[in-house]
């Protein structure tokens, strides 16, 4: 509570309803505006609670003998341990999950269609498909993750497209050999597993990966056989 | 974890990656946001509408309906914190739809058995648990959200006041008015 309950009682409402600005006057009762109640001993309502469970230090010569405090934190406890309760009584969400899924694969967007490098120049896939296997390739470097890829086809004629991927990456190491890795993995993934005449591959690091230890999947070496 | 239905996507990607991600139509990426988020949610709506066919309907359409939006999301908001408004305001909806239920004017008696027959549990505590969560089911919907999810979810009054669409201010009061209310419902359980 952003209210201090434990020692304000100076407010008084009737002096507050006057509504006097001037620095003599007593401010406004806080407690009313947000919504508290402040009780006839002069504590907030909030902050009797707040006591009672230890959140703040006790006013122990006051609240033993105070029937007001008495009665407010009257039913206190129980509901704290009725909502412990009934936090970890959540219902199963597996099928609601599932159907979900099943929903949203069944609804795939394909996005838009690039060119592969075939030599009759008609074969297409969409930009969906190949970012999923350019991403899987730039996750296998250690300590990166892809997160956006997107595809640009060239109005030349060709069947080239440029690449531009951003990434999470730890700080524990310099990011240009790992820049150096990505784009040669994410080359090799393109020509090799897709067929892709990628020409330019842009890079950007937007933001820090923490908590990575190893790759999720092996990296694997391109052979030398990648292009370009 | 290395989510089974999130195909090939490293289960520990933070929320913002997976966004972006499905946001340019990668499904697995959204499958382990679904399997990541769906408990909570499934959870809130429960406890807002009290019956699970409907809170799993919301959560299912909410689900949905982000994956159609997400391309438009910008992220300024956390996708948790996006979800929670979108379910919330579903369930606030239904409730200012139904008619009111009968009130209930007593609180119920101890029984022997638990709410869903879990004999472990002792059985007080359960009765006193199934009371709180009849007497929520009474409190007016605004403030039902409000102690839900605040007290069930952990959310700050601020993420509150976004996901419910309220000032502040307006959260506090309807949080302190849930929390008297249901104080006096349990006061007999002591």
């Amino acid at each position: 509570m952003a209210v201090d309950g434990t020692t304000a009682v100076s407010g008084r409402p009737e002096a507050a309803a006057s509504g006097q600005p001037a620095a003599s006057a007593p401010a406004p009762d806080a407690a009313r505006l947000v919504g508290d109640e402040r009780l006839p001993c002069g504590r907030l309502v909030s902050g009797v609670w707040d006591q009672a469970r230890g959140l703040l230090a006790a006013d122990a010569s006051h609240a033993a003998g105070c029937p007001y405090c008495r009665q407010a934190v009257a039913g206190l406890a129980v509901l704290d341990i009725a909502t412990h309760t009934l936090r970890r009584d959540e219902p199963s969400a597996r099928t609601v999950a599932d159907r979900v899924i099943d929903a949203v694969r069944a609804e795939t967007r394909l996005g838009r269609l690039v060119p592969l490098d075939d030599p009759g120049g008609d074969l297409r896939i969409s930009e969906t498909s190949a970012a999923k296997v350019l991403r899987r390739a730039a996750d296998r470097v250690p300590g990166v993750r892809a997160a956006s890829c997107r595809l640009t086809c060239l109005d030349d004629g060709s069947t080239h497209v440029t690449l531009a991927m951003t990434l999470a990456a730890t700080v524990d190491e310099p990011l240009p050999p790992r820049a150096v890795r990505v784009r040669r993995a994410v080359a090799y993934a393109a020509w090799q597993e897709l067929g892709l005449a990628v020409i330019r591959i842009d890079l950007t690091v937007v933001s820090v990966l923490e908590g990575i230890r190893s790759p999720a999947v092996p990296e694997i070496t391109p052979g030398g056989g990648g292009r370009p | 974890m290395n989510d089974e239905r999130g195909r090939g996507v490293p289960g520990h990607l933070s929320d913002d990656l997976l966004v972006t991600r499905a946001a340019e139509g990668d499904d697995d990426a959204f499958a382990v946001l679904v399997q990541r988020h769906s408990g909570p949610l499934l959870a809130l709506a429960y406890r807002m509408l009290g019956v699970l066919q409907d809170a799993e309907e919301i959560v299912q359409e909410a689900f949905t309906s982000a994956w159609r939006r997400l391309p438009e999301f910008r992220q300024d908001a956390a996708f948790r914190t996006w979800m929670y408004r979108i379910v919330t305001n579903r369930c606030l909806d239904v409730l200012r739809g139904r008619r009111p239920v009968v009130p209930l004017d007593a609180v119920v008696e101890p029984t022997s058995s638990g709410p869903r027959g879990q004999p472990a549990r002792a059985a007080e505590s359960a009765a006193a648990t199934r009371a709180l969560d009849e007497a929520l089911r009474d409190l007016p919907p605004a403030q039902r959200a409000c102690w839900i999810l605040r007290e069930l979810h952990g959310l700050s009054y601020q993420e509150i006041a976004h996901v419910a669409g309220m000032s502040e201010q307006t959260v506090r009061g309807d949080l302190f008015r849930a929390r008297r209310t249901l104080m006096k419902e349990m006061a007999s359980w002591r």
